[in-house]
């Protein structure tokens, strides 16, 4: 296992070294804001901060609500894209 | 670009698939990461629910779309036949000319001090006639009548009847000169008394440069009666008591233009009524304060008359010695009209 940990580690250097990285984040963000994934989280956010009052939100708070929502919330065809852009990169 | 090959195994595909989903999630982690963040951001800084509207706040701010309305659902032209009262002036103002309105009325524009200014001096020079020496203008005084007393600037100035100047500050009219048949007695005698008494003489001195000195003495000697006394001290104080001859005979001299001894003096006025004409020109595109220093250089250039003012006949008769030293032995060859002009000229 460490040799695939140290294989783990190469890739993602190599992926940061190379830009990669970064343009897929980028791919990510703008397709998720398409999708209209953002303004559905955004909804979901609202609620939670009017459940735990306005003042007494924290950021802990915020990620434990949204992750998990988050994750659900993407639409399959960005995930593929992403998967396949990530395949090839690696290929 | 390509990453070292990987060999293609079985589990070492799942594990590349299982690599690619890890890369996957990390990047879905960071988005969510980011929302939060900014979320977050909002709701500490207040902004985050800013674009929520109650019903109320909605319903006002629709937009309007009814013709003759803006979108906001104002008139656009409601204000066009609306006056306004001028909280100076209290006259009724149109709306449109409000503006202006106010900025001549509170004095506060570009243009109004200019404006003011003007007013201001022309009654400054007014009121600055009296001790003022010189001519201050060559003057038409067709419009001066002994019985109009309408204006406010007339009465003052026919006020002042010691011998002192009848002034016009605005109307430069050089077409001629002095009308005695509208004068009264007493303007008479201060016209003769400061002006120059050629008829129709645009000059306000004694010694205008139009006419001679002969002339001049003609003149009086027509419209008084009588030959100047003979030049001595004595004949000063006799001249203190003269007293104009009336009206009627006064007036009866008068036909000034058909008298063949007045021809000379005809050209020489219309003459000099072109050479003023011009004068005249120049001096109405100026300010009335430089109106003044104009005609006063002209003026100090030819006459060195002495100094108008009413005085005793020692005085007078001091002053004319003076300015007779000052201008010279040249001059004193002419000291018979000019010795009497000097002590005749106050009656």
């Amino acid at each position: 296992m460490s040799k695939d940990s140290q294989m783990r580690a190469a890739i993602n250097q190599k992926l940061i070294e190379m830009g990669e990285r970064e343009r897929l984040k980028e791919l990510m963000r703008a397709k998720l804001v398409e999708c209209g994934w953002k303004d559905q989280l955004k909804a979901h956010c609202k609620d939670v901060i009017i459940e735990k009052g306005l003042e007494h939100v924290t950021v802990e708070d915020l990620v434990t609500e949204v992750t998990p929502k988050g994750r659900a919330l993407v639409p399959d065809s960005v995930k593929k894209e992403l998967l396949q852009r990530i395949r090839a990169f690696l290929a | 670009m390509k990453m070292e090959d990987m060999p293609l195994s079985g589990p070492d595909n799942t594990r590349l698939e299982a690599l690619v989903h890890d890369i996957y999630s990390e990047l879905v982690d960071d988005a969510c990461l980011g929302l939060s963040f900014e979320v977050h951001r909002a709701v500490k800084q207040g902004y985050f629910f800013l674009d929520e509207t109650d019903q109320e706040s909605m319903k006002e701010f629709e937009i309007v779309d009814q013709p003759g309305v803006d979108i906001f659902g104002q008139v656009y032209n409601q204000w066009k036949n609306k006056e306004c009262e001028c909280p100076n002036c209290k006259r009724l103002i149109a709306a449109s000319r409000f503006a202006p309105h106010l900025e001549k009325c509170l004095g506060m524009g570009r243009n109004s001090s200019r404006i003011a200014n003007r007013r201001l001096a022309t009654n400054n020079t007014m009121s600055k006639s009296e001790s003022d020496q010189e001519d201050n203008d060559d003057l038409n005084d067709n419009d001066w009548s002994y019985g109009n007393q309408t204006s406010p600037r007339r009465s003052k100035s026919l006020k002042h009847k010691n011998g002192t100047y009848f002034f016009r500050c605005r109307h430069y009219n050089y077409s001629s000169g002095i009308n005695y048949e509208t004068l009264g007695p007493d303007e008479v005698r201060s016209v003769l008394t400061t002006g120059c008494v050629m008829p129709r003489c645009p000059g306000r001195s004694q010694r205008c440069p139009q006419h001679t000195d002969e002339q001049r003495r003609a003149a009086r000697v027509f419209l008084l009666g009588r030959p100047p006394p003979l030049p001595d001290v004595d004949a000063v104080m006799e001249s203190d008591t003269f007293d104009i001859p009336d009206g009627q005979s006064l007036m009866s001299r008068l036909q000034w233009e058909d008298s063949p001894d007045v021809s000379p003096t005809d050209s020489a006025s219309s003459k000099a009524t072109c050479c003023a004409q011009n004068e005249a020109k120049t001096l109405r595109s100026r300010s009335s304060a430089q109106k003044m220093v104009f005609i006063e250089n002209k003026l100090n250039v030819k006459h060195c008359a002495p100094p108008r003012k009413l005085y005793s006949s020692r005085t007078r008769y001091a002053l004319f010695r003076n300015t007779a030293e000052r201008r010279g032995e040249a001059r004193e060859a002419a000291r018979g009209g000019q010795f009497e002009d000097v002590m005749f000229g106050h009656f």
